[in-house]
């Protein structure tokens, strides 16, 4: 299956699936969105992408801000996403929130919503705000669509997502092998397309890929990095890692394994079972900030997926990955992981990038003993 | 107004005693006996940590801008120590000047960084607020608590309010209790509803105060002269009866000149508003504005008025009403006084940065209520909360009729990207392009 082809061809997949069911389509921006009500509502919820689009709108309205902000603000302005019907905001990272501001007041027809889910999400209070607003958010988009939400429709939805998360975390489990089955970039692209796809759908095809992925034969020793850092919409980075010898093996980005990391464990009141799921996923930095949670989970899966280093990559102008960063390089140099950090904007300068790549990796290398054929040892 | 009039100006009495209250704040947080912490109020009152014997909380944001203002190569050296850490360039450099002072270990005169015990992050919509304690904590074990700025979209939603409200009790109940329990001392109720009543008079005092600036022409107030006073007993906390003094002192001097037609800038013929805080290390703009007759009344941010008063529909300017808890409300128990502190709304009735969420054209209103002609927005490189939206809300206001720029920087407390000539060239050309002049004595 060619995921990065789903991933290309989104635009094209939504507008079909809006033809064939009559449907509306969601866009949503924060990491946070509870698709499964929207889901439950016979809606496609659809993450709004970033891409490396020129940009000669958003000037207008934005300043400063991440590059991602700005090019969905562009694609917005542009109308790249005509064919979406509503858009729904998280409470999560300011510029996110500009990004879809500016978009909503600039597209009056479309639906919208700011979901507030708290900041503090370890207060015993906290489960029953969020509860309260899943709640409100419900209602208007039954009254939005016209139809009822019952019980039996969250159930299926939750199955079919939690169903979503299990396969996206079976596939994972392979990246854990001495010679991953799959690479980086590929994983990349199918976290992506079920970010996109009819989750229904998506599992069918999960569930044919991985025998197919099982019949793999494992490939070279690679040197197993980590991805850490601001969120990405492309793999880029992975498939140049991949061209030079390297393989992200895990990384810790909202939109790769935290989207899938927990499953909501099932409850009589449906949408506190929803709720908890939020509250108690990976922490991104903009709610990790009672308990810090992120440091300890980064290590935690450093160490599960036996990494060689981490990339700490951070967009610019990312001001909750700069207020972070701190506690991540501290953990990492504690555990003696090494790792390099770098910005990226609009577009990742290939030369520069590779360069530093070289030398992380080649710095890497001399201490590597699974290079040196370990798995021969074991009989792999 | 007539242009060319000339009204009379007076120096301001109550700048002396401004000075003396300061001063006092500097010595209080280097006193060795309290329990120092870092942070902000939260909703109870500006003033709840001295319902605790011997408490301190340091707010970031002056302590950080002061070390600008003060200190520029200092200034500089803490950034640069906070990003070699990992801190990003582009966080705010209240944080950043802060922090690096910790990692540094000491502050701009040599004396050591006075070291934290605890952590309570200001509960705001500025994703930096949020953050803001994380390092202090990461730096050295020490508890932190935490707390929600609650929002939601659309009109006032009673069910809605409901858990919000008691989340935001349970938070700050629980920093009150936990702090008992960590540092062994006992928290005094009947001291803490007085201390809120004391916030609840000066809250008073500074709405008349903005009243009087909005409503006088000439303004008996410039923000310069404002923003000299404005943190006092806020966010650098005194003594709670002399908080209450002081503003009203305030209140009475600016009143007589409202009534007197004492004016702030002798020539005021052209009055802006601003949007933020201004660049704090660079507030000579003002003074060089008012070569040209113009007057800086503040931003939603400077004055709570930002939500404390609205234009009707038929352009009468009146009190917007919010609710509260009745005025002689029981308060009993330490849930009681809690509750009361925490206010009646969950969801905050609008002014700075709520606006720029929910009511974003609210601008446009208080520029009225101002009696505004332009506005000068700053555009922070590094500053996610105070630049949020600040576009947009030019098109609005321009869209009312209001002659407004942008001019850019890296944040109120952080001078690296701020071109203060060019800044003031630009000043030229829009006091310039309205046909007004500098007064040349
Ligand atoms: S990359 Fe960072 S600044 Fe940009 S939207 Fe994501 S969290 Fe926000
Ligand atoms: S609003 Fe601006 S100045 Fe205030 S804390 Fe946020 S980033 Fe810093």
């Amino acid at each position: 299956m060619d995921f990065k082809a789903l991933v290309e061809n989104r635009h094209e997949y939504a507008k079909a699936w809006k033809a064939k069911t009559g449907g509306k389509v969601l866009g949503w921006y924060e990491p946070y969105f509870p698709e499964e009500i929207a889901y439950a509502a016979g809606i496609l919820p659809v993450r709004i992408l970033a891409r490396h689009y020129p940009d000669d709108v958003s000037d207008k309205w934005i300043y400063a801000c991440c590059y991602p902000v700005r090019d969905m603000v562009n694609q917005f302005l542009k109308g790249r996403y005509d064919y979406v019907d509503g858009l729904v905001n998280v409470e999560g990272c300011q510029w996110m929130y500009n990004s879809w501001e500016v978009a909503v007041n600039n597209n009056p027809k479309l639906w919208n919503h700011y979901l507030f889910l708290p900041d503090h999400t370890d207060a015993p209070t906290s489960k029953t705000v969020l509860r309260s607003e899943l709640n409100v958010m419900k209602g208007l988009m039954e009254e939005w669509t016209g139809k009822k939400i019952t019980d039996e429709d969250l159930d299926r939805s939750i199955e079919i997502h939690n169903k979503n998360r299990l396969l996206l975390k079976q596939i994972s489990e392979m990246r854990r092998m001495d010679r991953p089955l799959i690479h980086g970039a590929e994983m990349m692209q199918i976290v992506l397309a079920s970010q996109l796809m009819d989750k229904a759908e998506m599992n069918e095809i999960l569930e044919k890929f991985i025998p197919e992925l099982e019949a793999r034969k494992p490939g070279e020793d690679r040197i197993r990095l980590m991805l850490i850092g601001s969120e990405t919409w492309d793999t880029e980075l992975e498939e140049m890692v991949e061209a030079m010898g390297g393989d992200i093996v895990v990384d810790e980005l909202d939109n790769g394994t935290s989207y899938y990391w927990n499953n909501i464990i099932p409850q009589k009141d449906r949408l506190m079972a929803i709720g908890l799921r939020y509250l108690g996923r990976p922490k991104n930095p903009i709610k990790d900030n009672n308990w810090r949670r992120r440091p300890q989970h980064i290590f935690e899966l450093a160490e599960d997926y036996n990494v060689d280093g981490a990339l700490i990559v951070k967009q610019i102008y990312c001001h909750l990955h700069g207020t972070d960063n701190y506690a991540v390089w501290k953990i990492l140099r504690e555990r003696y992981i090494p790792y390099h950090f770098f910005e990226r904007d609009t577009t990742l300068p290939i030369e520069d990038t590779r360069l530093r790549l070289e030398s992380f990796m080649n710095m890497l290398k001399p201490g590597l003993t699974h290079l040196a054929g370990w798995h021969k040892a074991y009989g792999e | 107004m007539a242009k060319g009039q000339k009204w009379e100006t007076r120096p301001l009495d109550f700048w002396n005693k401004a000075k003396e209250l300061r001063a006092g704040w500097q010595k209080s947080i280097e006193s060795k006996e309290k329990v120092v912490g870092q942070g902000n109020t939260f909703d109870l009152s500006f003033d709840w940590q001295a319902a605790f014997p011997a408490v301190t909380v340091i707010e970031d944001n002056p302590v950080g801008s002061m070390m600008q203002n003060k200190n520029e190569p200092y200034a500089r050296k803490a950034r640069l120590a906070s990003e070699v850490r990992g801190w990003g360039r582009e966080i705010c450099g209240y944080q950043g000047n802060c922090w690096g002072a910790q990692f540094l270990g000491y502050i701009d005169d040599g004396t050591a960084w006075p070291d934290r015990k605890f952590v309570i992050p200001m509960p705001c919509v500025c994703d930096q607020h949020a953050k803001r304690g994380q390092q202090a904590r990461d730096f050295e074990n020490m508890p932190q608590w935490m707390a929600d700025r609650l929002i939601y979209f659309g009109e006032y939603d009673e069910e809605r309010e409901k858990p919000m409200l008691e989340h935001k009790v349970y938070c700050n109940y629980r920093i009150i209790n936990d702090m008992e329990r960590i540092f062994g001392q006992q928290f005094d109720e009947e001291e803490c509803a007085k201390l809120m009543a004391g916030s609840k008079e000066v809250r008073e005092y500074s709405r008349e105060i903005s009243y009087l600036m909005a409503r006088t022409i000439p303004s008996p107030l410039s923000v310069k002269d404002l923003y000299s006073v404005y943190t006092i007993g806020g966010l650098t906390k005194i003594d709670p009866d002399a908080t209450v003094q002081f503003w009203r002192m305030v209140r009475d001097e600016v009143k007589w000149r409202a009534e007197n037609q004492i004016a702030a800038v002798g020539n005021e013929q052209f009055r802006f508003i601003e949007a933020h805080p201004p660049s704090w290390h660079y507030m000579k703009y003002y003074r060089y504005l008012e070569q040209y007759g113009a007057i800086c009344l503040g931003s939603e941010y400077s004055h709570g008025a930002g939500s404390n008063y609205e234009v009707r529909p038929d352009g009468s300017i009146g009190l917007r009403v919010d609710k509260t808890y009745p005025d002689d409300m029981e308060m009993t128990t330490r849930e009681d006084i809690i509750r009361v502190g925490s206010g009646a709304l969950a969801r905050p009735a609008g002014g700075f940065k709520t606006n720029e969420y929910i009511y974003r054209d609210r601008i446009v209103q208080f520029a009225q209520f101002m009696q505004a002609d332009g506005a000068l927005l700053a555009i922070w490189r590094h500053g996610v909360g105070c630049t949020l939206t600040r576009k947009e809300q030019a098109m609005y206001l321009r869209d009312a009729g209001l002659n407004v720029i942008h001019y850019e920087g890296s944040q109120p407390g952080d001078r690296t990207d701020l071109d203060e000539k060019r800044l003031l060239d630009q000043l030229d050309t829009w006091m310039e392009s309205q046909g007004l002049r500098k007064v040349t004595e």
